[in-house]
């Protein structure tokens, strides 16, 4: 009995410790001053960018003693779970770099400090920032900033110059002219595939997506915020979509299959702007699969001109032109804690500086493009190490640049914010109705039915 | 004040200061998280705001929903083909290698590889290999064989997926079987087996009526312990393809993909640590004979 008791005592005192110790985890720091150590998510995982923030880091902890960055580096995809968990646990970063789109949910969700990002704004100059790109991250009122825009890419069809010049067919620029171009190059049985379009149920699917439903006049929302995706046009969108999907590589496929295009394999890609830096560096593609490292595997050429006989069109057409891109950007997570705000605020406006600036932008010329006008026009900046603005040319980037200031997303609609919108995004809704048609086989009509409820209940 | 203690108490307090490590990292990690679990399961739980107490929702939610009953009949379906085929190959391969041999030692240990290969690496290979387009597989079995006719995409395809899966799973893991069941055959008495030559028996009926019987509860632990760890599994049928929702990453995508449920997340949870725990009562009962 005796010994029940003390074990019964122990049990309970276990369990309090235990609690004590969770809810001490749970409570916010105080905000003294002092030395601050913060955390800076970024989406940019490849280790050579997580390097150059390395230094941007160090050199900023040079500068400011007190503050200590710890760069960590978070999947796209993964985004969202992990910053569910880290609110979850009380651990959230300071700063996230990654989509827009994303920091909209978030800030949708109330994880973001809001204030803070329209502060740094209007400290910057409002003015400085190209006009798209802001308004793409406007809070409903149009009074505020989910985040503070970074950098931007321009989604595109890239495609062979040299083959379709060879067919005599024409550039892909046109729902009909895409369609047609990738049932001819599509040859299965010569290990060669007309288009990569995302069918994996990923967020890639919902960016190549997106540019055809735009440029068919499908949306998601009417700008009074009603639900209006299961339209005629939308319909069309996906049965087109379905159809060329057909020519991709077999299975579900992502932006990984781009290896494809890079072995000679295929005939068009949706890709970012980030492409021009991956096909500059010639051989890091020959590194990949060449001839040299399987000799034996069919139709395992590498094209050396392939730089040279890839162009890109960042337009495509069939009732109206549309074009799409990705604005990355900055983000408060709301922490609770002023130091850590403070810090973090700090970081940010260091991160802006024209020496940081450009250093970020130089990671991937042609994927990292300014969201600040005048650095897009310094001469510093255009002398990227890459040789990108002399391989493309100056007029090439500057129509890509500015291409960041007419983006179009399914959650802005008339000039109004549609926050449901980045809700549907960032729980992959449209990507897996896309693979329950493309990979599953279910129909078009029971697909949009399906995505329409999941919508619906995110509402 | 002196404590006189007896002999008996003082080891007694020397035990529970030895236990107790153990015990405040069993409670703290093991106990206090499932019970929280169960907590959240009554709540809608918001990362930004206070939960609000909603009873019995989320598990309706759940159960309501017609995608959690196709998670349960996959995780099913993976988890008896998957330590059906561990166990009969284990089996097997623990009857082959009981046997003498030129070179057994060495045969031995290469089949304990695909098991302590670190799971990340052995899925990238399997990527690798079976990759549609510059896979080493679909090469030889469309290009040079002929055996297919075109290239397909046998990992991720949703028709092959779960079973990729499966035959990933025994192939990782029928080597802890076989190494079990293999020292479990060494111990048995060879007398029994000269018994039964004397007795004019069989191959197959010294197998039936000798080896089985002497394997079963050593096969019968292996199956719950199988049953147990495939049915939480989650890594490898995650890193290998997205497209087989068993129950755990079936939660796992319900509770934080994008907009995070944990409250139903948590409901799953507890449904899936039910459905489990209903099976081991069962199981012991009848087949360990506990």
């Amino acid at each position: 009995m005796n010994r029940c008791l003390s074990s019964l005592f122990v049990l309970l005192i276990l369990l309090t410790a235990a609690g004590a110790v969770f809810v001490g985890g749970c409570d916010k720091e105080a905000a003294d001053a002092g030395p601050v150590e913060i955390d800076f998510w970024t989406t940019q995982t490849q280790s050579d960018r997580i390097a150059t923030y390395q230094v941007l880091v160090d050199t900023f902890g040079g500068l400011n003693p007190d503050i200590t960055v710890n760069v960590i580096p978070v999947d796209e995809n993964d985004l969202s779970t992990q910053m569910n968990s880290a609110a979850a646990a009380g651990t959230m970063p300071a700063v996230i770099e990654g989509f827009m789109n994303t920091a909209v949910a978030f800030g949708s969700a109330g994880f973001l400090n809001i204030p803070a990002a329209t502060e740094l704004i209007n400290e910057i100059g409002a003015d400085k920032f190209y006009a798209g790109a802001l308004k793409l991250n406007q809070t409903a009122g149009g009074d505020a900033y989910y985040s503070i825009p970074f950098h931007g890419w321009v989604q595109g069809i890239w495609y062979r110059a040299d083959w379709f010049e060879e067919a005599g067919l024409n550039p892909p620029e046109t729902w009909e002219d895409i369609l047609d171009a990738a049932e001819y190059f599509y040859d299965p049985a010569s290990n060669q595939y007309g288009i990569l379009v995302g069918t994996k149920a990923e967020n890639y699917a919902e960016q190549v997506f997106t540019q055809f439903a735009m440029s068919n006049g499908a949306g998601l929302f009417d700008a009074e915020g009603n639900l209006i995706f299961n339209s005629p046009e939308m319909k069309e969108t996906l049965e087109y979509y379905a159809e060329l999907a057909q020519y991709n590589p077999p299975g579900p496929q992502t932006w990984r299959a781009r290896d494809y295009y890079l072995q000679g394999k295929m005939a068009m890609f949706f890709y970012s702007t980030y492409i021009m830096d991956d096909l500059a560096l010639a051989e890091a593609a020959a590194g990949s699969l060449t001839d040299e490292n399987f000799a034996d595997l069919a139709g395992s050429s590498f094209d050396p001109e392939l730089v040279e006989n890839t162009r890109m069109v960042p337009i495509i057409t069939n009732t109206r032109p549309a074009g799409y891109g990705h604005i990355n950007s900055l983000a408060f997570p709301d922490t609770g804690d002023d130091a850590k705000t403070a810090a973090a605020r700090k970081f940010v406006q260091y991160l802006y500086s024209p020496n940081a600036y450009i250093t970020v932008l130089h990671m991937a010329p042609g994927g990292q493009n300014p969201v600040i006008k005048e650095i897009a026009a310094s001469p510093r900046f255009q002398a990227d190490p890459k040789k990108i603005f002399e391989n493309y040319g100056a007029e090439k980037m500057a129509e890509i640049i500015n291409g960041l200031n007419s983006i179009e997303t399914f959650s802005i609609v008339e000039g109004q914010r549609i926050e449901a919108a980045a809700v549907i995004y960032s729980k992959q809704i449209i990507p897996q109705m896309i693979y329950k048609v493309t990979q599953e086989g279910e129909s078009v009509d029971a697909a949009m039915k399906w995505a329409e409820e999941e919508m619906r209940k995110l509402m | 004040m002196k404590i006189d203690l007896t002999l008996e108490q003082r080891e007694a307090g020397l035990g529970w200061a030895l236990i107790l490590p153990c015990v405040i990292v069993i409670l703290s990690l093991i106990l206090y998280p499932i019970l929280s679990n169960v907590i959240s399961s009554f709540f809608e739980v918001s990362l930004s705001a206070r939960d609000s107490f909603t009873g019995f929702e989320n598990y309706r939610a759940v159960v309501t929903d017609a995608a959690f009953w196709r998670a349960v009949l996959t995780t099913l379906i993976y988890v008896t083909a998957s330590t059906l085929g561990t166990t009969l190959m284990g089996l097997g391969t623990a009857m082959v290698m009981n046997k003498v041999f030129p070179l057994r030692g060495l045969v031995r240990s290469l089949i304990l590889l695909p098991y302590v290969a670190p799971v990340f690496s052995v899925v990238y290979a399997w990527k690798f290999f079976f990759d549609p387009v510059n896979g080493l597989f679909m090469d030889i079995t469309v290009e040079r064989l002929g055996i297919f006719a075109e290239r397909f995409n046998l990992i991720d395809s949703p028709g092959s997926a779960l079973w990729v899966a499966v035959i990933f799973s025994v192939w990782k893991n029928f080597p802890f079987t076989y190494l079990m069941l293999l020292s479990r055959l060494q111990a048995i008495d060879k007398n029994i087996y000269e018994a039964a030559d004397v007795d004019g028996a069989g191959a197959w009926h010294k197998f039936r009526f000798i080896t089985l019987p002497e394997l079963y509860f050593v096969m019968g632990s292996i199956v719950l312990l199988r049953v147990i760890w495939n049915f939480n599994k989650f890594e490898d049928i995650y890193l290998l393809t997205d497209n087989v929702r068993v129950l755990s990453i079936y939660t796992y995508f319900k509770a934080f993909v994008g907009v995070a449920d944990l409250g139903q997340g948590s409901a799953l949870v507890i449904l899936q640590f039910a459905l489990l725990v209903g099976f081991i009562l069962y199981y012991v009962k009848k087949v360990l004979k506990w």
